[in-house]
């Protein structure tokens, strides 16, 4: 029984032309038992910027409230918006703290930069590798699945259609291949003026 | 005499008075003026501004008015330094109680909270008290919307309308004839505010560079936290000026020339 496996879940994040897309599922389980599918792992850190943690569900809580906490407080003291970028730093050292009794999550960070207003993908391990990525993210307990369907769906300078048709398509087959994943999924794609969001009704099984 | 009680913050002179609260007190009573004024639908927060150097760099937000959450703002009057470190703290207490409570401080115990702090450094510890009065104003679901005041002895209190710094009993005892309880809205409390800002400030003239407005409205269940733009500034400054005017003219009206 591996920790990061007793909940299971899924996130990816895909990179488009001025847009960026991030989807989840909406499992929560405890290990074969599915207690509820309207379950949050993308939180909002800003108007465009989004978190998607994946990993043990408590984690998933407690990370994303701490998080939450300093971004706060960033926000008063630098009286702006905090950018991807910096959130990524942020997140790093949250987990680097713990080095060494870690929090169980793997963190995408997908979000369009404030001022530059470039699509920005990215993502860490769980004690706060950060990984910038030009194309794709992916966390879960299907992350191999995810790497095989992204990497086949993914084009460069996706619109924002194509670009939720992808991930999508991405995410979907890929959480059907795993048990502990799936029962519904949400995607967010962030465009520079607007964030739609809209949730797939998947196999629910 | 009272010299040999006022240079330590821990002891009581004989006649039961703490002598460096009350000349942090004293520091306040000269610094910029803060007003703060409690109306139906928000609130207005209302501070002079002492910076006007030219060479001086432009603020972020503003220059006395602080936000402390999303539901909270402050205006302080005094040592900036001070101000700063004591802004610093109650943004922290703000952020842990959500952290802790998954929901945001009430007003008052963010108050109280601070105020805690603010009594300790006049009772041990050797140190002087904080030379900041603060004037809080905030939202919450338990009262709505409430104006707070504290003082460096860590004393607060709950206000319908109020006012700290340079004469600021003269600006109280104007606002307790002007203000209207239960009939008073966000305009009227802004067009009260210049009114009484005009009284009070030391300059002749009031001009729309040397205040800084705050306002403190909900909308769609959210709270939102205004610093008003230059241009409504100097429009209310207009009117104010415009309505005086037609009050002099009014009373020269009434006196018939001898």
């Amino acid at each position: 029984m591996s920790i990061m496996s007793y909940n299971g879940g899924a996130i990816m994040a895909m990179r488009g032309k001025d847009c960026v897309a991030i989807a989840a599922d909406r499992r929560f389980g405890i290990q074969a038992q599915t207690v509820s599918m309207d379950f949050d792992k993308i939180f909002e850190m800003g108007p465009r910027l989004y978190i998607g943690l994946a990993g043990l569900a408590t984690d998933i809580q407690t990370v994303s409230e701490r998080l939450k906490f300093r971004v706060n407080l960033y926000e008063l003291r630098e009286n702006r918006r905090i950018k991807p970028k910096t959130l990524l730093s942020v997140v790093s050292n949250l987990l680097y703290e713990r080095r060494f009794g870690p929090y169980f999550i793997e963190p995408v960070i997908a979000g369009i930069d404030p001022l530059t207003l470039e699509p920005y993908v990215a993502s860490c391990d769980l004690i706060g590798c950060p990984m910038v990525a030009k194309d794709f993210a992916v966390s879960g307990t299907c992350s191999e699945q995810m790497y095989g369907m992204c990497e086949s769906l993914w084009v460069e300078d996706m619109t924002p259609d194509q670009l939720f048709e992808a991930i999508s398509q991405a995410l979907m087959n890929s959480v059907d291949r795993d048990a502990l994943s799936g029962w519904g999924a949400i995607v967010h794609i962030i465009e520079r003026d607007r964030v739609t969001t809209k949730t797939l009704k998947t196999r629910m099984d | 005499m009272s010299r040999r009680y006022d240079s330590r913050t821990t002891i009581f002179s004989p006649e039961g008075r703490l002598y460096q609260v009350e000349y942090a007190m004293e520091a306040i009573g000269h610094a910029g003026t803060c007003l703060g004024i409690l109306a139906s639908d928000g609130i207005v927060l209302a501070a002079e501004k002492r910076n006007t150097n030219k060479l001086l760099d432009e603020i972020s937000f503003s220059e006395k008015i602080y936000k402390l959450h999303d539901d909270m703002a402050c205006s302080v009057a005094g040592i900036t330094s001070d101000a700063n470190v004591l802004t610093n703290q109650l943004r922290l207490f703000a952020q842990r109680h959500l952290l802790q409570y998954g929901e945001p401080i009430p007003c008052e115990q963010l108050v109280a909270t601070l105020c805690d702090i603010k009594q300790a450094y006049t009772q041990f510890g050797g140190k002087r008290p904080f030379g900041v009065s603060i004037l809080y104003v905030g939202w919450d679901k338990h009262h709505g919307f409430q104006l707070y005041q504290s003082d460096p002895s860590g004393n607060y209190g709950g206000w319908k309308a109020t006012c700290i710094g340079n004469n600021s009993s003269a600006a109280v005892s104007m606002l307790k004839q002007e203000y209207k309880e239960g009939e008073t809205n966000l305009k009227q409390a802004l067009d009260l505010s210049i009114k009484v800002l005009s009284k009070t400030l030391d300059t002749n003239k009031l001009t729309a560079d040397k205040v800084e407005i705050a306002t403190l409205t909900r909308e769609n269940n959210v709270t939102c936290i205004r610093i008003l733009p230059t241009s409504e500034m100097e429009a209310l400054v207009k009117k104010f000026e415009e309505e005086e005017a037609k009050a002099e003219a009014e009373k020269k009206k009434d006196k018939p020339s001898s």
